[in-house]
């Protein structure tokens, strides 16, 4: 610790304190323009200048550590005269554009002007300009240099968080310009982290270009609905129009960061198709209708229908209020345990994927796996799926010197942080951890004595593990020896494990093994879909009930619901956010199954395929048109707001639930409550791990520049449950031939799911899917980027544009999950995680 | 004196091997090896030589501050980036006797447990560039470089790196950046590039001139070195003398040489009957001196007593007539050309500065355009990230200091008064 | 496009250091010697493939030194007048406005038949025997307009 006087108050810091960040603990502010909290300080900007007692000049306060003892002054007549002259330099290249700036009324430059700044210019000479009109960077991204205070935030944001690297400057002196290659239109993740941090009006967003002044605008804080990383944001509209979407300094793990989905991506609320009425089908065709005929026939429908027969799917995108009161309308009023919240996950792999990454045990923050001494990615294609931990990673890697190794089938951009990159095969990585866990079991046998479970060591032999990984035995002692040189060791459990139910298993044994050579194990879930976890942990599973205990009574899955209604089994479901018909999962027609049934109700914000073909749609709400918590892949329960009315006679979810749980229950009160925090204390009640969740509102910066609101996490659960076992665990059962592929899939950086492609601007950025493949293979089939290649399997055809990867597997395609026309599930087969595809030139 | 910076520039051949060895050179660094790291560092401190590019820090003890465990690859760089103007000293030190630098590369980097050296010389010196490459092959080929060194433990790589363009790389850590392939902004400090130079490790950085005094420290011994020069500045230095004189050029002299002497003895006073009106005695960012200065010794204290600065050592003769406005247009324009563009004050201070004296030359000047330039200097001065913005005010305050009138009637379009 | 020549010596200068990227420098001049002066968007890819760096690094580097012509192609022989202190105390505007008329361009132009380019540069380390010039890369010292007037005559 080191003790500082600060304006004559003597403080007490941690040894190495930056004096601008000793300073703002002690409530001193000191203006800056190239500090940016989580960047390499560079000392560039010299506003923050201070005056230290016995140094004869004036020092940067942002790159100058405390001393012990040392005197600091911050507003002596030297100093608010060099703040004075900084500025005026600032301002003399400066546009002074303001009056047409997009930044204008929110600019750093304006901002520090009004609060230190010279009150009259004395420059008179002519300006320097870099161009005469703005020039576009990318589709999301446009440029005006001759506003640039050269604090190279954007410069090193793009460098240092988001690991792209696109940007340079160029030139020299005064004629220096933070820009890309040449000017040139940027290939890059569009995330607009350039945009957030500049602090003038140099880089701006084009979709927000002159739409609006910041003072016309009005926002509320939500929650990125895109992946399950829980990014915060606020979201702006200006007359019903959401305009646009911005993260906070020191607000949610992202702090100021989002990417483009986040950041570009909220347009989808404003999309004209929206649903704004309820529908009700009259002679074969949905025609509008009020709320009240609506449930009047919602009523008359489901009430001659036995609960058990009728089957609930909920997306994973609603609030926990929404899940929560949706399973128990299902349970409790309807009398149904058919409950599930996904098209994509087999429950039982889903119970088997709860207790392997430890989710019963509570939230972990994702701060504490990036701080550990090794982590190790596997089985999420993280930087394209959930970018922020990407750039959390990266960050705090470079900070703190974390190891990270990457394990997956296709590069990624963190592999550049990453000290040791695998390439294993598609649905390998099971083997992979299998072989290290017994490998670390191996050379420390003696220790491991009475090690718990030995016997999922039996007839296992390293070399055919690493053969089915396709991981070479140097690749595996790498990875061996980061872990066992490591004290804390942090894994991922992306969603590859849902798909490919062998890596559950492995993750497990692995974890036993570590925690047995007296590692400590965090293992922190990826997922892709925003309340994923909240889905699960509200008990909107067949198996499970709210707070991970097992449902009193165990009901069918999607899938299994989808086959009973194809069977006659079940008569009627009621679909809420997801679209089973258009994602048709698993093989199994689901518009055939759902035609058989007497009735569908779907609650919707679009008029989906499933909802198309419903008896009765009813037009729900987005975030940003509600309240309501989400709980993250950490498992921090977050909670947003309401910013605007949905549009037209469209209603948040949980009001809708609320509605027909009235018409239907002759006890009223099962579940009518329409106030989210009414509903949040129900569930504090009824899930033991949210009782001590708080909620408060801001997620704001510690005093020790922490992002971390541990407050926020949900607790363990109690009792817990024990999964159903697995079945089956081969890997890679089917050999691919000549001309075929393994396929594997996942999300882009630009679309995940149904919502992304309802918005303009990520349209605009990525419109069709495409199929990659590597180098090699493209040339052996005679195929060049941007030819068409035709992929067949399964029953299933599809042609699709072809991109060369140069960090792909020979023998690997890879197709994005969900985009309009471009079914990938249906190559998928029930029990099959590896698919075998045949790839043809077009 | 008996010279040993420039006593083989003007012999046949200089620049080959065979002649550097024929006058004695390479005995040094033999010597070296035999004495010890240790002991090297000792007799460089206890020389008292200071650095001869501009700061005048202690060599010696520069060199200790390299940590001496020896599992860390340390570098030695020379600073051959010789470019405020008015020096000339370095460029001819490796056109005519590039030996010499090799060798007191050779013993710095025994000193310091360097393996590896580079050259950074500045891009427009073509000509050494190709004369120092040649030198090192020689080097090579004659097992003065190479892997075990006259048959010891030390083995020593050296390279030339070229500069191209940028005043700014003449900074150690600007040089550095650009040495590592960048952009040659300088880096923040601490960590000094002692501790974390070159590519993250320990790293001396010293100027051709200093390098090439070394062997003479090692042969003739410490105290030779500092039987030249004054106390607090010992040794001999190489003065560039250019602009007005009769016989401009390099003279190796003792430190502590009056300017008087320095141009009325050796460059035999000025070159008309016109008499001297200011002298810059070390590069552009040394403020002026005048006519009534002359007798002040062209040493490090004595410069700083006056304040001014003996910098590189070229010293800029200017006779009456001379436009001293024109000269602080011409010495501003060069800095606001070089100015990196990292740090706001230097970025945006010195062209603002260069625009208004521009005017003032070209008789566009406007009422408070002096009390403007002295405003902006005080806002330049002190606040920079390096000195490059501090060498561009203090030469120019000066410049007004001293000939205020001038300024003044150019500001009042009265035309230039010189 | 790099030439295999310039390829295989830019090959050689990164085996000096420690990392490639320590070669953009040079690989930046002999493509612009190989290729008379002008770098190109192509080179500039092509230097950062080689060197594992990315072609805005290449660019950033290409346009803060002032030696690579980047984007303002000269002719072949580039004319560079030192303008600064020393030489222009012994009247380097001379120089370059004989220069100007004799060659019947404006400093920063290039002669029609692309033989001459003339510019001015600051200080060139040649202060002792200023004025001077530099013609691609040798150094002209002393000059005077007839001295001037040979040296051109000479790159007939």
């Amino acid at each position: 610790m080191a003790t500082v006087i600060i304006n004559g108050k003597t403080s007490s810091v941690k040894d190495g304190t930056l004096i601008l960040d000793a300073a703002r603990d002690a409530g001193v502010e000191i203006p800056t323009f190239c500090y940016q909290a989580d960047l390499m300080g560079v000392g560039s900007c010299r506003m923050c200048l201070v005056e230290i007692e016995g140094q004869k000049k004036l020092q940067p306060s942002c790159i100058t550590p405390v001393m012990d003892g040392m005197s600091i002054q911050t507003e002596t007549p030297q100093i608010l005269k060099a703040r004075q002259g900084v500025l005026e330099f600032f301002l003399s290249n400066h546009a002074l554009d303001c009056p047409v700036c997009d930044k204008g009324g929110e600019c750093e430059l304006q901002d520090m002007v009004y609060k230190h700044g010279p009150v009259e210019g004395r420059y008179a000479e002519s300006k320097h300009r870099f161009h005469e009109k703005d020039y576009i960077l990318s589709p999301v991204i446009v440029k005006n240099s001759n506003r640039c205070v050269q604090c190279l935030r954007c410069v090193r944001v793009c460098d240092e968080v988001v690991g792209r690297n696109v940007l340079a400057s160029l030139g020299r002196g005064h004629e220096q310009e933070e820009t890309s290659f040449l000017r040139s239109r940027l290939d890059c993740d569009h995330c607009g982290n350039c945009i957030e941090v500049c602090p003038v009006g140099c880089f701006m967003r084009l979709p927000y270009r002159y739409k609006s002044r910041p003072w016309d605008l009005k926002g509320t804080d939500t929650i990125c609905p895109y992946c399950a990383t829980g990014c915060r944001m606020v979201v702006e509209e200006r007359d019903g129009e959401a305009l646009r979407a911005r993260a906070q300094i020191g607000v949610g793990i992202n702090s100021e960061t989002l990417c483009a989905r986040g950041r570009f991506g909220f347009d989808f609320i404003n999309d004209p198709r929206r649903l704004t009425t309820p529908l009700v089908k009259k002679f074969g065709k949905l025609e509008p209708a009020t709320w009240s005929e609506a449930l009047d026939f919602i009523s008359e429908k489901l009430s001659g229908i036995e609960g058990e027969r009728i089957g609930g799917l909920a997306s994973p995108v609603l609030t926990n209020e929404e899940l929560y009161s949706f399973q128990k309308l299902m349970r409790s009023t309807l009398g149904s345990p058919n409950i599930d919240s996904s098209t994509r996950w087999d429950p039982v792999v889903v119970e088997n994927y709860i207790a392997a990454s430890a989710m019963t045990s509570g939230g972990l923050s994702v701060f504490d796996a990036a701080e550990a001494d090794t982590l190790f990615v596997a089985g999420t294609q993280l930087s394209d799926e959930n970018p922020i931990v990407d750039y959390i990673a990266r960050r705090i890697s470079a900070e703190r010197g974390t190891r990270i190794i990457v394990a997956s089938v296709r590069d990624m951009k963190l592999d550049s942080s990453a000290g040791l990159s695998i390439r294993h095969l598609p649905g390998g990585l099971g083997a992979l951890m299998k072989a290290a866990a017994l490998s670390l079991y191996e050379s420390k046998k003696d220790k491991l004595q009475g090690f718990a479970g030995v016997e999922r060591f039996e007839g296992l032999s390293a070399d055919v593990l690493l053969g089915e990984a396709g991981v070479s035995s140097d690749e595996l002692a790498a990875i061996t020896k980061r872990f066992e040189t490591s004290a804390t060791v942090a894994l991922t459990a992306g969603t590859d494990l849902l798909r490919q139910s062998c890596g559950i298993l492995a993750l497990g044994l692995l974890s036993d093994v570590l925690k047995a050579l007296g590692k400590e194990v965090l293992i922190l879930p990826i997922l892709d879909r925003a309340n994923q976890r909240g889905a699960w942990e509200m008990g909107v599973l067949p198996g499970l009930a709210p707070g991970y205990r097992t449902a009193s009574k165990r009901g069918l899955g999607t899938k299994e619901m989808i086959e009973a209604a194809a069977a006659g089994g079940i008569d009627a479901m009621y679909v809420i956010g997801e679209d089973p018909v258009g994602e048709n999962p698993s093989g199994v027609s689901a518009f055939d199954a759902l035609s058989k049934l007497s009735f569908i109700l779907v609650q919707d914000t679009f008029l989906t395929d499933t909802a198309a073909m419903a008896d009765c749609v009813l037009p729900g709400a987005f975030p940003a048109e509600k309240d309501g918590t989400f709980t993250n892949q950490e498992g921090r329960v977050q909670a947003m707001r309401r910013l605007k009315a949905p549009p037209g006679d469209a209603r948040a979810y949980l009001a809708i639930i609320a509605s027909v749980s009235g018409v239907l229950s002759s006890t009223t009160g099962v579940c009518t409550k329409t106030n989210s925090m009414q509903v949040f204390n129900e569930i504090r009640k009824e899930a033991p791990a949210y009782a001590g969740v708080s909620l408060e509102f801001n997620n704001r910066k510690n005093k020790l520049n922490k992002l971390d609101n541990r407050e926020a996490l949900a607790g363990a659960s109690e009792g817990g449950f024990t999964p159903v076992a697995m079945t089956s665990c081969a890997p890679a059962a089917e050999q691919r031939g000549e001309g075929e592929f393994y396929l594997i899939t996942g999300n882009t950086l630009f679309h995940s799911g149904r919502l992304s492609h309802s918005s303009p601007t990520l349209t605009g950025l990525q419109k069709g899917a495409a199929l990659e493949l590597s180098e090699a293979d493209a040339s052996a089939l005679g195929l060049s980027s941007g030819e068409e290649a035709r992929v067949q399997g399964n029953d299933y055809e599809v042609t699709l544009p072809v991109r060369l990867r140069k960090g792909m597997r020979d023998g690997v395609v890879y197709i994005p999950e969900f985009f309009p026309g471009v079914s990938v599930e249906r190559f998928f087969t029930t029990g099959v995680s590896l698919p075998v595809v045949k790839v043809k030139k077009s | 004196m008996e010279k040993i910076l420039l006593k083989n520039i003007d012999k046949p051949e200089s620049h080959k091997i065979e002649s550097y060895i024929k006058n004695g050179g390479y005995n040094a660094v033999r010597e070296a090896l035999k004495l010890g790291p240790d002991d090297i560092i000792q007799r460089v401190k206890d020389s008292g030589i200071r650095g001869r590019g501009g700061a005048g820090f202690p060599t010696g003890l520069k060199w200790s501050f390299i940590p001496k465990d020896p599992t860390l690859d340390k570098y030695l760089c020379c600073n051959a980036d010789e470019g405020e103007p008015g020096t000339f000293k370095d460029r001819a030190i490796m056109d005519n006797d590039p030996h010499l630098l090799l060798e007191g590369m050779m013993i710095t980097s025994y000193a310091i447990g360097a393996a590896v050296g580079y050259i950074y010389i500045r891009g427009e010196f073509e000509f050494g560039a190709k004369r120092l490459e040649a030198a090192i092959d020689e080097a090579y080929r004659e097992g003065y470089l190479g892997k075990n060194i006259f048959g010891s433990e030390f083995s020593l790589d050296m390279y030339v790196h070229r500069g191209a363009g940028a005043y700014i790389c003449g900074e150690e850590t600007a040089l550095l950046e650009s040495l590592e392939g960048g952009r040659g902004q300088p880096r923040k400090k601490p960590p000094f590039p002692a501790l974390a130079g070159l590519y993250g490790k320990p790293t001396v950085i010293n100027n051709v001139e200093t390098l090439a005094c070394v062997p003479a420290i090692i042969e003739k011994g410490v105290e030779w070195f500092k039987s030249t020069g004054t106390e607090k500045s010992p040794g001999p230095k190489i003065f560039g003398v250019s602009g007005h004189v009769k016989k401009p050029g390099l003279y190796e002299l003792p430190m502590g040489t009056t300017l008087r002497e320095l141009i009325y003895e050796h460059c035999g006073g000025m070159r008309s009957d016109k008499p001297l009106k200011a002298v810059i005695p070390g590069g552009v960012s040394a403020p002026l001196l005048v006519p009534e200065d002359l007798d002040t010794t062209m040493d490090f204290e004595a410069m700083g007593a006056k304040g001014t600065m003996l910098g590189s050592g070229a010293v800029i003769v200017m006779e009456e007539g001379t436009c001293m406005v024109k000269v602080a247009y011409i010495t501003n324009r060069f800095f606001s050309h070089e100015s990196c563009g990292k740090c706001t004050p230097c970025r945006e201070g010195t062209i603002w500065i260069t625009k208004i004296l521009k005017r003032l030359e070209e008789d566009r000047g406007r009422p408070g355009d002096i009390d403007l330039l002295e405003e902006l200097c005080g806002n330049i001065f002190g606040r920079t990230f390096c000195p490059l913005g501090d060498g561009a005010v203090m030469a120019l305050r000066g410049a007004i200091t001293h000939f205020r009138d001038e300024f003044l009637n150019h500001a009042a379009h009265k035309g230039c008064t010189a | 496009m790099l030439t295999d020549k310039v390829r295989e010596e830019i090959l050689k200068i990164t085996a000096k250091y420690y990392n490639k990227r320590s070669a953009v420098m040079d690989a930046l001049m002999l493509v612009q010697k190989d290729c008379g002066g002008n770098i190109t968007r192509g080179d500039m890819e092509d230097i950062a493939d080689m060197l594992e760096i990315k072609p805005h690094e290449v660019n950033a580097v290409a346009t803060f030194y002032t030696m690579y012509n980047y984007a303002k192609p000269v002719g072949r022989y580039h004319i560079q007048v030192c303008r600064n202190i020393s030489c222009a105390l012994l009247e380097a505007e001379r120089v370059i406005a004989h220069i100007e008329d004799t060659l019947g361009i404006k400093t920063g132009d290039t002669t029609p038949d692309n033989k001459f380019t003339l510019s001015t540069a600051e200080c060139l380390g040649s202060c002792g025997t200023a004025p001077m010039m530099q013609i691609n890369d040798n150094y002209y010292e002393n000059l005077t307009p007839d001295k001037v007037d040979a040296i051109l005559k000479g790159f007939e």
